[in-house]
């Protein structure tokens, strides 16, 4: 897994690539505690694969994000990992969008 | 593949770090069934899942207990099967992950994900092994390539 960090329109994107599990994890938290923006996008389009760690690290991300009163937007999943978050009712707790972009206008 | 199936059974250490590895075995040796990338995603998680829980949970960590893991397949199933040597646990116990309450608490995604994306899943009396089902059909195989 690799992340890459950019600015848009007042907006961090995360953009994750690979996988989110068990392994990767941890790396994913440590980039993600380096963050000091309030309006973060979290780019899932090039995530091929997430675990329940990774969807438990990716709740802990957002409660983090609220707790400093911030927003964290998740954008343009594959339909299989964005189905993961249906099952599991994750879809509710999240703002979840269809593309980088469209996440980014309603996260800025 | 043969009509009568086909079996393979693995031991690991209790290291998280073999459940990768484990995983991509299983489906090296599914890969004649023809999968669908749905499917192989859906058999990957669950089993990835048993596995950590073994590791974790069941044996404590402990690097001197063993998971044991044997997938079957035949034309209309995979049955997939972990077992660890921990004292079991009441899968009856877990909390509800999917309740209003539970949402932005950890536990529970791994076995109600299996419960849900799995055709069967039964654990033993102890509660120290888990047999899941994966039934298959024409929708879980992968579209034939173009000639």
């Amino acid at each position: 897994m690799d992340v890459k960090l950019y600015e848009d329109d007042g907006v961090t994107v995360f953009q994750v690539n690979g996988e989110i599990n068990i392994s990767s994890s941890p790396d994913l938290r440590k980039h993600f505690e380096k963050l000091s923006s309030k309006k973060i996008v979290l780019d899932l389009e090039k995530v091929t694969y997430v675990d329940s760690s990774g969807l438990a690290t990716l709740v802990e991300m957002l409660k983090k994000t609220k707790s400093k009163g911030g927003i964290l937007g998740l954008a343009g999943m594959t339909e299989k990992v964005k189905s993961l978050f249906e099952i599991t009712k994750l879809d509710k707790l999240f703002a979840i969008y269809p593309s980088r972009s469209q996440a980014v206008s309603q996260v800025k | 593949m043969k009509k009568s199936g086909m079996k393979k059974e693995f031991q690991l250490h209790s290291d998280l770090s073999e459940v990768q590895n484990a995983s991509a075995k299983v489906l090296a040796f599914l890969k004649p069934l023809r999968l669908g990338e749905g499917v192989l995603f859906d058999i990957r998680l669950c089993l990835e899942e048993a596995l950590i829980n073994a590791i974790k949970y069941g044996n404590e960590g402990r690097k001197d207990l063993k998971v044991r893991l044997a997938v079957e397949a035949e034309p209309r199933e995979v049955r997939l099967s972990v077992e660890d040597q921990g004292r079991g646990f009441d899968s009856s116990k877990v909390n509800d992950c999917t309740r209003a309450e539970n949402l932005g608490k950890a536990g529970g995604r791994g076995v109600f994900l299996m419960h849900q994306l799995m055709d069967r899943v039964k654990y033993n009396a102890k509660g120290n092994g888990v047999l899941m089902v994966k039934l298959l059909n024409k929708e879980t195989r992968a579209p034939k390539q173009g000639k």
